[in-house]
């Protein structure tokens, strides 16, 4: 029993040392051996995106909580624009940085994916209604700085 | 077969170690082969850790006492179930069960979150493997569950409480519930150390987080049933500083579930979240320390052992850690917005945050107090039931008004016309409510009629909630398929409400007697009339069974035993209690019986009536429900997150 024990602890060893060595085995001389973290244009995208998502979040969340009655009427109006405008604005941003990055001939950025599903209506973007004015250019995200 | 599971433990523990530096070197030094070698040894660790269970588990079903664990846990007379439950019935053997499960949870996590979240995943494996180091050191070193022996002809057993079927799932649903929470620290550090501090971290770990919070809170409950049918005190829940335990990370944990929604919608409560995800993990590593230290008496607790020290150790290095690294990075933390009106949904959300954590925090003060006025004093202090009573009056009522009212508030702010709008429908029933239950006699207890009626309120929001949204979207089931996690919520909420009502039932409105009895004499209580007609003795296999025999009528008609078990292997008495339930009312009849003497035929019995008690376990079935809706995975939210980083290449 205690022939098979060691063998069977040096088999699960050497199993095990096979598999955490295998990176290296797999590349002894690696091309590039930097971890693949996301550049800071990836990073950019996503805080884009995120920034996207929360805004049209917080107007389907306006729009939900007014059908089921949370909130009124008069509150509904005095929230629904300003959430119009920052979702706008973010939208706006996701259009003029992809153009920024196709102008740099930088390679395609990732699709732009669906909103997060939440209740009610389908996750259309909000046009800006005619009685708000147009996003300063102040409220657009800066270009992240280029690598 | 020892040898086997002591080299996988020591192969094990190698790994970790080196996932550990390996892993910690490479995040530093941005190495990607060194990353993922680290990475493939935290996965190699989960695999000789479950090659060292099986050795384990194998020898506990085979009752091979040349280990001495198998023969201080288990004798012959045990079935495979019992035999096999004995794996966390010891220490040495739960330790084992929580590096399994965290190298398993560990290797997880990180093998479906690789290519979302590459650049955290570097860290989380160090972060991980650090946590399982200090598990595989302690079993390698200080109480290793392959300690051999010469076998002897049997074992000690089990002791006869744990030979229980709730015993067999307690502890496990506790474990993983537990080292479930490693998780979510895991990757909060792993942010906080990579930089990466938005709120990706917390949707990768939203559903791990909802995991270990379920099997953490569907444990204490099952713990509950077994303290409730087995130990035969007549309760469920004795504040027991073991028990208070596993309570205090589930209580942490729940303020963290509801805080995070803030920072996703919001991107506020940052730092408040990092310091409530620690808070869990740290504290379900003290409750670890308590059990096993041996600093607390509690009939959950293993012998004083010398690993106390080194559980000790952890939490504070552990503790010192975090806090740091929140230091660091508080600058990253900052809110993205501000709180615009007391009155709204996130305010809301930070009110019920502040209740759960003040009790959470009156608690571990209750633990903490004797501990230290025996360390400063010298003296032995113990903190009451009084005391938790207290606050958990001062604050669970107010949370069980605020998840009424929560819900009802919308995000940003609300005005107090619209809320009171809201509130109009829920607010009469609570009030008719009121009055039913106090024409009904419900107000000889004030703690009782507030939590029924404030029950009612929460209740009457929750079907209103329902109502309208289907209302607004035309349909339940695309109401709760479009947003599980708020719905599961209500769920879980309801499950809160049967428990709340189960507790104020069986404690506000409960009854209890007690009497001496010999053949023919009667005790009544509560509409019941209990007549002892005999008490009988038997042996079975391993055991003396002694029954006093009562014949019941009332509420229930028929016969209840109660009485004791005297064991031989291990020489241990055991109370059987006499339980009758009434599931039309969700009442108890509970007789324990005392000194039960088979040859002057007298019995000391106690009779408790207990009404609403059984809602308590109805709610854990409701709990896991709603906690299985709400994270359950979704499939349009996985495709955006994918979509959103699908050219990235995985490391």
């Amino acid at each position: 029993m205690t022939i098979l024990a060691i063998v069977l602890g040096v088999a699960v060893a050497a199993g095990a040392v096979l598999l955490v060595a295998w990176p290296f085995l797999r590349e002894p001389v690696a091309a590039d051996d930097r971890l693949d973290a996301p550049t800071a244009r990836e990073a950019r995208w996503l805080e884009l995106l995120d920034e996207r998502d929360r805004a049209l979040g917080a107007l389907k969340e306006l729009e939900f909580d007014h059908r089921t009655g949370k909130i009124g009427d008069e509150d509904y109006g005095s929230q629904i624009g300003p959430l119009r405008r920052s979702a706008a604005v973010a939208l706006r941003a996701i259009d003029r940085y992809r153009d920024e990055m196709t102008a740099l001939d930088v390679p395609d950025l990732p699709s732009e994916p669906v909103p997060p599903p939440d209740e009610g209506t389908p996750p259309t973007p909000a046009p800006v209604p005619e009685p708000y004015p147009p996003p300063d250019e102040a409220d657009i995200p800066a270009p992240a700085p280029q690598e | 077969m020892a040898d086997l599971g002591r080299a996988a433990l020591v192969v094990s523990l190698g790994l970790l170690v080196y996932a550990l530096v390996g892993g910690s070197v490479a995040a530093v030094t941005n190495r990607r082969r060194l990353a993922i070698s680290a990475r493939n040894a935290l996965f190699c660790a989960f695999g000789s850790t479950a090659i060292a269970s099986t050795v384990l588990a194998v020898a506990l079903i085979r009752h091979d006492f040349s280990f001495t664990y198998v023969a201080a846990h288990t004798n012959r007379t045990l079935s495979t179930p019992y035999a096999l439950s004995a794996f966390w019935g010891g220490q040495e053997g739960s330790l084992l069960l929580w590096l399994l499960v965290l190298t398993g949870y560990g290797a997880l996590a990180v093998a479906l979150n690789r290519t979302l979240l590459r650049d955290l995943t570097v860290w989380v494996v160090p972060v991980l493997a650090g946590i399982g180091t200090f598990f595989a050191f302690v079993l390698v070193a200080v109480a290793s569950p392959f300690d051999t022996q010469t076998a002897p002809l049997d074992g000690a057993g089990l002791t006869p409480s744990l030979q229980n079927p709730y015993m067999v799932a307690h502890p496990p649903m506790l474990y993983l519930g537990y080292v479930g929470l490693a998780i979510p620290f895991a990757f909060a550090a792993g942010a906080m150390l990579s930089g990466r501090t938005d709120e990706r971290w917390i949707v990768a770990t939203r559903r791990w987080t909802l995991a270990a919070w379920m099997f953490l809170g569907f444990g204490q409950l099952l713990g509950a049933h077994w303290a409730y049918v087995e130990v035969g005190w007549g309760g469920y829940y004795a504040w027991d500083p073991v028990e208070n335990a596993a309570l205090m990370p589930w209580l942490a944990a729940t303020a963290f579930l509801h805080s995070v929604m803030v920072q996703e919608r919001k991107g506020m409560l940052k730092v408040w979240n990092m310091v409530l995800v620690a808070l869990a993990f740290e504290l379900s590593i003290f409750g670890t320390f308590l059990t096993r230290s041996g600093v607390v008496n509690s009939i959950h607790s293993f012998a004083k052992s010398p690993i106390g020290s080194w559980f000790l150790a952890f939490v504070v290095i552990s503790s010192l850690f975090s806090l740091g690294l929140i230091m660091w990075r508080l600058p990253l933390l900052k809110a993205r917005t501000k709180l615009e009106s007391a009155l709204s949904r996130e305010a809301a959300f930070l009110y019920n945050n502040l209740l759960l954590v003040a009790l959470c925090l009156t608690i571990l003060w209750g633990v903490l107090f004797p501990i230290i006025t025996q360390l400063v004093k010298g003296e032995t202090r113990t903190i009451g039931r009084p005391y938790y009573d207290f606050f958990l009056r001062t604050f669970g009522l107010p949370l069980l008004l605020l998840m009424g009212i929560g819900p009802l508030i919308a995000w940003r702010k609300t005005s107090f016309r619209a809320l009171a709008k809201t509130l109009a429908w829920p607010g009469a029933v609570t009030v008719a409510c009121g009055i039913a239950l106090i024409a009904f006699g419900a107000g000889s207890s004030h703690p009782g009629l507030i939590a029924y009626t404030f029950s009612a309120f929460v209740l009457s929001t929750i079907v209103l909630e329902v109502v309208r949204g289907t209302r607004a979207t035309g349909s339940l089931t695309a109401l709760i398929s479009r947003n599980r996690r708020r719905y599961g919520g209500y769920v879980v909420h309801a499950a809160i409400v049967l428990l709340a009502i189960g507790i104020a039932g069986s404690s506000a409105y409960g009854s209890s007697t007690e009497r001496r009895l010999t053949p023919g004499q009667s005790v009544s209580i509560a509409g019941y009339t209990l007549t002892l007609r005999d008490i009988v003795q038997r042996q079975v296999p391993n055991a003396t069974e002694t029954r006093a025999l009562l014949d019941v009528k009332g509420g229930w008609s028929g016969t209840i035993s109660s009485g004791d078990n005297q064991y031989i292997n291990p020489p241990e008495p055991s109370r059987e209690v006499g339980l009758k339930t009434n599931w039309l009312r969700a009442e108890d009849l509970y007789v324990i019986a005392d000194s039960v003497n088979p040859k002057t035929k007298v019995v000391y019995v106690k009779v408790l009536v207990k009404p609403l008690v059984n809602l308590i376990w109805v709610a854990g079935f409701v709990f896991v429900l709603g906690s299985l809706i709400a994270l359950w995975p979704d499939a349009r939210e996985q495709r955006r997150l994918v979509t959103r980083l699908a050219p990235a290449r995985a490391t």
